[in-house]
């Protein structure tokens, strides 16, 4: 995904002992996180990698006795806030094709194969399709906040603003997740 | 209770982020108040679909991650920091320094402080002469390594250094 800005050292015996620890213990929920974030498997591996890579460059940075659940959720928020800011300045300058562009309401998924689309929107049934539907934003609250049960407080840090946008974000997206969930009901009867 | 709960006050309430006060006020008002209940309990479904959903579709990282990882680590090379980094180590760093101050030493004026040797201009025609004198049929005079340590004007060193230095050339000319 992200382009690393300067070229990885090798690691002293400590850092590679605390990034295997990383990802013994949390690899599984960062993967998830990235997953339930980007609704496809192909970007949730790179936003993996990445974050994992910045927790190897940066491990010093942490700080023990913090929760380095949120720590990593933090870094895989701003890698993905980066990597839509410029995929999404790169569409702009495109010229669309057919239909690509409009059918994703300007949000295109990260994913470009068709098969790893096809495949995850299998697998992926039926969350990501009602995730998918919210804005990036809006998604990542109702994540951390529902399915990861954070605090208003501790989703605030995780994304960087303050606790009044997650509370008018959560209200918003959980507003469009009733309609949407009351229309697939109604659909199905 | 006389005013209902908003839905973005019971999505507050679901989340505990209601203060004491605020809790104990919803409780209160969801024992009496059906619409506002029903309407809790929505939201709680909703959070409860979010978890089932998410607890069905969880799923474990794939191992090319984790291979994927080291992999761009074990590739990595040290960049120039950690080359300098390297160079501060005591086994090189103390023999660079010495190495360092040495030669500054004898770069400086400091290791150059007496007078320079010096050699006299006669001084290569008095060897010259010697040396004519004992093979007149050389064609050309070679001169003498010439020992610092000597005095240029002192005849018995300019023959030493003559004799003990040049013993070939003694002899090559002798010979002709």
């Amino acid at each position: 995904m992200g382009v690393p800005r300067t070229p990885l050292e090798p690691p002293t015996p400590e850092q590679a002992a605390f990034l295997e620890r990383a990802m013994t213990q949390y690899g599984r929920a960062t993967y998830n996180f990235a997953f339930r974030l980007t609704g496809n498997e192909a970007d949730a591996r790179d936003l993996t990698q990445d974050a994992f890579i910045r927790v190897y460059r940066a491990w010093r940075s942490f700080q023990p006795g913090t929760s380095f659940l949120s720590w990593i959720y933090r870094i895989v928020t701003n890698l993905y806030r980066d990597e839509l800011r410029r995929r999404k300045g790169r569409f702009q300058e495109e010229i669309p094709e057919d239909n690509a562009p409009q059918e994703f309401g300007g949000e295109r998924p990260l994913a470009t194969n068709p098969i790893d689309d096809y495949v995850d929107r299998q697998i992926g049934e039926p969350l990501s399709k009602a995730l998918a539907d919210l804005s990036p934003d809006q998604r990542q609250v109702v994540i951390l906040a529902d399915i990861e049960e954070y605090s208003y407080q501790e989703i605030a840090e995780i994304m960087g603003c303050s606790i009044g946008t997650v509370r008018s974000r959560l209200h918003r997206a959980r507003a469009l997740l009733r309609r949407l969930v009351e229309r697939a009901q109604q659909q199905q009867t | 209770m006389m005013h209902h709960l908003t839905s973005d006050q019971l999505v507050d309430f679901i989340h505990g982020e209601f203060s004491p006060e605020e809790d104990a006020f919803a409780h209160a008002h969801l024992a009496s108040c059906a619409s506002c209940r029903a309407e809790a309990d929505a939201e709680v479904a909703l959070r409860e679909y979010l978890r089932s959903a998410a607890a069905a579709d969880e799923r474990e990282m794939p191992s090319a991650i984790k291979a994927a990882i080291w992999e761009q680590i074990r590739v990595a090379r040290p960049g120039p920091f950690a080359a300098l980094a390297a160079l501060l180590r005591p086994a090189i760093a103390v023999p660079l320094a010495a190495v360092v101050l040495l030669g500054g030493y004898f770069a400086s004026p400091l290791a150059h402080r007496g007078t320079p040797p010096t050699v006299a201009a006669s001084y290569y025609f008095e060897a010259h002469a010697v040396q004519s004198a004992r093979s007149p049929l050389a064609e050309r005079a070679t001169t003498p390594v010439y020992d610092a340590s000597a005095s240029a004007n002192d005849q018995t060193s300019i023959a030493t250094a003559f004799d003990g230095g040049y013993p070939a050339t003694a002899a090559y000319g002798g010979g002709r």
